[in-house]
């Protein structure tokens, strides 16, 4: 349905939906902490991003795409055929063993209580790291901006 | 936990000191005047000096810092050692460059950001854990784009910054992914951790390969290895010289060391006896030596032979630099300490025969105003001690004796021919041939051809003719008298957690 609506405003509020099916996929892993992040961070503030730039951009009526069959389309054609094929032979007919062994540890990680403690104990160097590249790439981003202006 | 934390501290002032520089340089260029800019870069100057001098109190320590992010020993003090010489100097040559000064409104961010790019290096030369090296990696790399896109409003300036993001954004996505592949084979992020649970039991070995493939992509991007050079030319061209200069030496030190360290670290089978002393073997027979190999073959061959036909003395430099990569990765792939010992040998001197190539073609811009070769005819009789200068870093470059190139080169073959590679010396010594050809191009329109235009003679300002001398005497220097040197070199080869 991204791909598929004429009107970009549509498209990306699609894609908003998108972005839930796939933090209810981390839920179902028990990454609860991701799932949580990927609705803020993806569907609350790029998302706006998003719509800003189609708003700002003001698209007019899109120029209909001029349907060509090129060799670059058929090579494109083949190779997703090709891998469709690969995951339909993967899923239908391999039988994956389930690895044996305990995965109530596996539950654990994905809590925000859990991350918390690993970020400011064991994690706490590259977070603080992290902050420095931040600070520097937000400086590189106001000083490329502001050259353009003055 | 807070106790182990301030301990840590201790082994991590110099890049404390630098970090506290960072954030004061960026605040310093708020406050003071523009007219009093050069008040920053002493202040630069100063806070990298300081953390200089913290490398070397702290020169004989070896541990690990940070829950095993960092570690302290003594092959990272060596190249911290060369990274804080380069950007001291690049701060010198920033006050002189008239292409800096002149086009850059703000110097405060500008040299605030130089400091945080010697901060970046510091941690990828100390990284012993995946997540920090791609952290440490980012952070040197967002800053090299920034600084490279910094000044003129001219269009190639912009033009090599993005490139520059477009082509380090691609490889950063390459090395993850490779590095995602190593942590599913083997379930850590800590190198030691994925040198055990390698040693412990057979991986799946395509994968193996896939991931190094991929991680190798990472760390060629940040040393110009070919065929991830793309970006290397344009944005050498493009960005403002002195910036040029500092990725050409300091940036490829880094990505020298933590290459280096990655493959040493993960892939080292310290179970293997009777082996020659200083020489280790890979794990699992997994030659990854082989990659490097013809990585090295075509990164200097391919350098060399596109140089020769460059006009522009920065796309030139470039070309070269991208081929003395492949000398150095020559120095990877024999897996040993002899090996490791020529690299570091080579970038000290690389550093300063380097580092003074890209400053004669800074003071030729700053008076003549072109980087064009053919500017360069008659200036033999217009600037003869810049011009002698110049021809003591090409000779350098190029590997003749008497200086300081020769011996990098000679411990570098030595090392190739001690551990039986000898088609790989054959071509190399058949690529510094070549080099010679390109390098005295440029000497022979110095010296030999008559000026064109205006024959009046170029004079230097006294300032600029110290640091001149001050990077031509240790070229001449360290090619007579290179005992310690090589003693440093030889001493700075033990990492830490490795016999």
């Amino acid at each position: 349905m991204v791909i598929t609506r004429r009107n970009p405003v549509i498209s990306a509020l699609y894609l908003i939906l998108n972005f839930f099916c796939l933090a209810g996929l981390y839920l179902t892993l028990h990454a609860q902490f991701i799932a949580v992040i990927q609705v803020l961070v993806y569907a609350g503030a790029i998302m706006v991003l998003f719509l800003f730039v189609i708003m700002l951009l003001n698209l007019g009526d899109e120029q209909r795409l001029k349907e060509k069959i090129s060799f670059t389309k058929i090579i494109a054609a083949g190779l997703g055929f090709g891998l469709l094929m690969e995951l339909i032979y993967i899923v239908g007919f391999i039988d994956v063993p389930m690895p044996a062994g305990d995965f109530s540890k596996g539950v654990e990680i994905g809590t925000v209580e859990h991350i918390g403690k690993q970020l400011f104990t064991t994690y706490l160097f590259p977070f603080e790291i992290t902050s420095v590249l931040l600070l520097a790439a937000m400086v590189g981003a106001v000083v490329l901006a502001k050259r353009r202006m003055d | 936990m807070v106790e182990q934390l301030i301990a840590n501290l201790r082994g991590f002032i110099p890049e404390v000191s630098l970090a506290v520089t960072f954030c004061v340089a960026l605040v310093a260029g708020l406050i003071v005047k523009k007219h009093q800019q050069e008040f920053i870069s002493v202040l630069a100057l100063v806070g990298t000096l300081i953390a200089g001098v913290f490398v070397l109190i702290y020169a004989d320590q070896s541990q690990t810092l940070f829950s095993g992010m960092i570690v302290a020993d003594p092959f990272a003090t060596y190249f911290k050692v060369v990274i804080t010489l380069c950007s001291i100097i690049i701060i010198l040559f920033s006050q002189y460059s008239s292409e800096v000064q002149q086009t850059v409104k703000r110097m405060g961010e500008y040299y605030a950001l130089l400091v945080a790019m010697t901060l970046g290096m510091f941690l990828m030369v100390g990284a012993t854990n995946l997540l920090m090296m791609v952290l440490a990696i980012e952070l040197t790399s967002l800053t090299s784009y920034i600084l490279s896109g910094y000044t003129k409003e001219a269009t190639d300036s912009s033009e090599a910054s993005l490139k520059y993001i477009i082509y380090g954004a691609l490889s950063t996505g390459l090395m993850l992914y490779g590095i995602s592949i190593l942590f599913g084979l083997t379930g850590a992020t800590d190198m030691f951790g994925v040198n055990q649970a390698l040693a412990a039991g057979p991986v799946n070995a395509i994968a193996l390969l896939i991931a190094s493939i991929l991680i190798i992509a990472g760390f060629g991007y940040k040393i110009s290895a070919v065929p991830f050079h793309f970006w290397t030319p344009d944005v050498y061209e493009g960005a403002p010289v002195t910036i040029t200069a500092f990725l050409s030496v300091a940036s490829k030190a880094a990505g020298f060391a933590v290459m280096i360290r990655f493959f040493k670290v993960c892939f080292i089978d310290s179970n293997v006896v009777g082996l020659p002393a200083g020489m280790w073997a890979s794990l699992q027979g997994f030659e990854w030596n082989n990659l490097v190999a013809i990585l090295a073959v075509l990164t200097m061959t391919l350098g060399n032979l596109v140089a020769v036909w460059q006009d522009n003395m920065k796309r030139l430099l470039a070309y070269s630099s991208i081929a003395h990569a492949g000398y150095m990765l020559m120095g990877v792939v024999v897996l040993s300490d002899k090996g490791v010992a020529a690299v570091l040998i080579y970038f000290a001197v690389y550093l300063f025969m380097n580092l003074g190539a890209f400053y004669c073609v800074m003071l030729v811009a700053n008076k003549l105003g072109s980087e064009h070769i053919d500017s360069y005819k008659g200036l033999g009789h217009r600037a003869p001690l810049l011009s002698t200068a110049m021809v003591v870093f090409f000779i350098s470059l190029a590997g003749l004796p008497p200086t300081a190139g020769f011996i990098g080169k000679l411990y570098l073959f030595a090392a190739l021919l001690d551990a039986q590679w000898v088609w790989l010396a054959v071509i190399g010594a058949l690529n510094s041939v070549v080099s010679l050809y390109y390098y005295v191009r440029v000497v022979r329109n110095m010296f030999l051809r008559d000026p064109e235009g205006s024959a009046e003679p170029v004079a230097l300002p006294v300032a600029q003719v110290v640091i001149l001398l001050a990077l031509v005497i240790p070229t001449l220097v360290l090619g007579l008298y290179f005992g310690p040197l090589v003693d440093f070199a030889n001493a700075s080869v033990v990492m830490f957690g490795l016999p």
